[in-house]
């Protein structure tokens, strides 16, 4: 059933930590805001989404996310958060538009009833569609790279690194091959918190000012190409060494990095400093060996690789040419080409391996999502509201 | 058991005292059961909201939760599922307390109602767990300075590379999980 005309089609990526927002057929999300609602201490007032960038005094705020392990448990708080994503992206609100909304792998029924409430029934919306993250993102790849031979397929594995948790997702033909999709319970929230204990016990406390972490973890990071030579130059020499100037909410707002600047003799710091060396690429480590903090998973490459040989032989050489990385984590410099390394060893020699990034791996799986939803795919596959209340969820 | 866990030297705030303290009595039980739960309660920690705190309500306490840790890799298959089944049975109480205080159930305990099978033959949320890694040694990192280390500690099995990395363990860490 296709939505009437009057709809405008708006595409949300609703991720762990952030919510992208825009109308389809444009090429980036209009906003990006915090998803999350939250309050100051002994102050009366929800903060929502954007209100909590805007508040000065982070120390004095709490929040909470509606998403936890990468589902959306708390339905009520995220459809007021996609309330005030959409002003000022739709002209009026949420009522009678269409919505494409992304919802991750084996979301369980019970949080797609309640989604489905929230979306036609308090958002009032008239039709949506549910994809996820990975075929979005793959779906811009694609158009980025259009000559592939996988991308001329829509074929590739989606290595979807994100705040709550990382998944690899073999997608052929245009769908996810759902019995090959591997999940790994470590994403740029807990690298954040690891780095948060690694420097609270090394220099300095930091295990209130979480939120400035997150930021000096995105500053310091690198995924290491040579962890052995790394190990070596970090113990060494001060070759990584770097100095994370902190702010100090007075004449320094912003933190920033810095090479390490050496004090005089009987010289003193006037700023607060955190000198990271190791940590820089050992919190990215986790990713590819998350039995060094003791979960028993295996890391990325042996992930990518168990999850294409669990899809037919045939299908293999084009998977293995198309693995794409996005989300948060895929920022990380050098994290492709570290993929690759390791994933190499784990092929048959005869199959080529090739690792792509997208233009914005952050951005990506939104990108797509634009591109469906001015298609006219979005409404052959969307359900209307009608289709609800006649059938509720399919 | 030397009650170590009590008020850490860093403790900003009440809620960490509070926090540690609750620790500390629940591990005032058997050793390889106290590691354990230090390795899970560690893992939990790397999960909570840090991004930002999350702190105002009743639910910042309840962090103990199923993750797998080092010491069940060294137990036998069968007995892994077992302990794992009881883990998240005993996460999942605390679990849909906080959930009752905030109003919507958590995750764990959605979860649980799904009643999702592991072994289907349809792939859904358990299926789609990644299995333990294939290279058998895991590599050793000092807790402590992030250095290769060669010795683990007696008592929490927590690696340390030389004497100074250790008294540093000893003082901050040992049998203690914070973020
Ligand atoms: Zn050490
Ligand atoms: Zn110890």
């Amino acid at each position: 059933m296709a939505p009437s005309a009057s709809g405008q089609v708006v595409v949300l990526d609703d991720g762990g930590s952030t919510i992208k927002v825009g109308l389809a057929g444009q090429s980036d999300p209009a906003r990006i805001l915090p998803n999350a609602t939250g309050k100051v201490k002994g102050g009366p007032q929800l903060l929502i989404g954007d209100d909590i960038d805007a508040q000065a005094d982070i120390s004095s705020l709490s929040i909470r996310r509606p998403i936890e392990k990468g589902y959306v448990v708390n339905w009520k708080a995220q459809a007021q958060i996609i309330d005030r994503a959409c002003r000022g992206v739709l002209p009026h609100s949420t009522k009678g538009c269409s919505m494409l909304l992304t919802e991750p792998l084996f979301t369980l029924p019970a949080i797609q009833e309640a989604r489905c409430q929230a979306v036609f029934e308090t958002l009032g919306c008239q039709a949506l569609l549910t994809l996820p993250a990975p075929l979005l993102a793959l779906t811009q790849h694609c158009a980025e790279v259009p000559n592939l031979p996988a991308s001329r397929a829509h074929c590739g594995v989606v290595v979807d690194a994100g705040f709550s948790f990382t998944h690899v997702v073999p997608i052929f033909d245009g769908k996810v091959m759902k019995s090959a999709v591997r999940r790994i319970d470590l994403g740029g929230k807990a690298l954040t918190n690891y780095l948060t204990e690694l420097v609270s016990y090394r220099s300095m406390d930091m295990r209130e000012e979480a939120y400035l972490m997150e930021h000096i973890k995105n500053a310091i990071s690198f995924v290491s190409t040579d962890l052995k030579a790394d190990l070596v130059k970090a113990k060494t020499s001060s070759k990584l060494k770097v100095e994370y100037v902190l702010p100090d909410g007075l004449s320094l707002a912003r933190g920033f990095v810095r090479e390490p600047v050496p004090l005089a003799k009987g010289e003193t710091r006037t700023e607060q400093v955190l000198v990271l060396n190791n940590e820089r690429f050992l919190v990215p480590e986790l990713i590819f060996s998350p039995s060094d903090i003791g979960l028993q998973q295996a890391g990325l490459p042996q992930m990518v690789a168990d999850s294409v040989m669990a899809t037919h032989p045939d299908l293999w050489p084009l998977l293995f040419s198309n693995v794409v990385v996005c989300g948060g984590l895929a920022t990380c410099p050098d994290f492709q080409e570290r993929l690759l390394k390791d994933l190499r060893p784990l092929v048959p020699d005869h199959i080529k391996v090739d690792v792509w990034k997208p233009k914005d791996p952050i951005a990506a799986a939104w990108q797509g999502g634009s591109r469906v939803g001015a298609s006219a795919q979005f409404a052959h596959l969307a359900m209307t509201k009608a289709d609800y209340e006649e059938d509720g969820i399919r | 058991m030397p009650r170590a866990t009590e008020g850490g030297p860093s403790d900003a705030s009440g809620r960490r005292t509070g926090r540690s303290r609750k620790v500390s009595q629940r591990m005032a039980v058997v050793s390889e059961t106290d590691r354990e739960q230090v390795t899970n309660a560690r893992l939990a920690a790397l999960e909570t909201d840090g991004g930002l705190q999350d702190n105002f309500g009743a639910d910042s306490d309840a962090e103990f939760e199923l993750q797998d840790s080092d010491q069940e890799a060294e137990l036998g298959d069968q007995r892994n599922k077992r302990k794992r089944k009881a883990n998240r049975q005993a996460s999942r109480k605390t679990r849909a307390r906080a959930g009752e205080v905030r109003g919507h159930k958590a995750f764990a305990v959605l979860l649980e109602e799904a009643d999702l099978d592991p072994d289907d033959t349809q792939p859904n949320y358990l299926t789609a767990a990644m299995g333990p890694p294939l290279d058998g040694t895991p590599r050793r990192w000092c807790s402590v300075c992030g250095f290769a280390a060669p010795y683990s500690c007696a008592r929490c099995r927590m690696r340390y590379c030389t004497r100074k990395c250790y008294a540093v363990h000893c003082d901050t860490r040992c049998l203690k999980f914070t973020v």
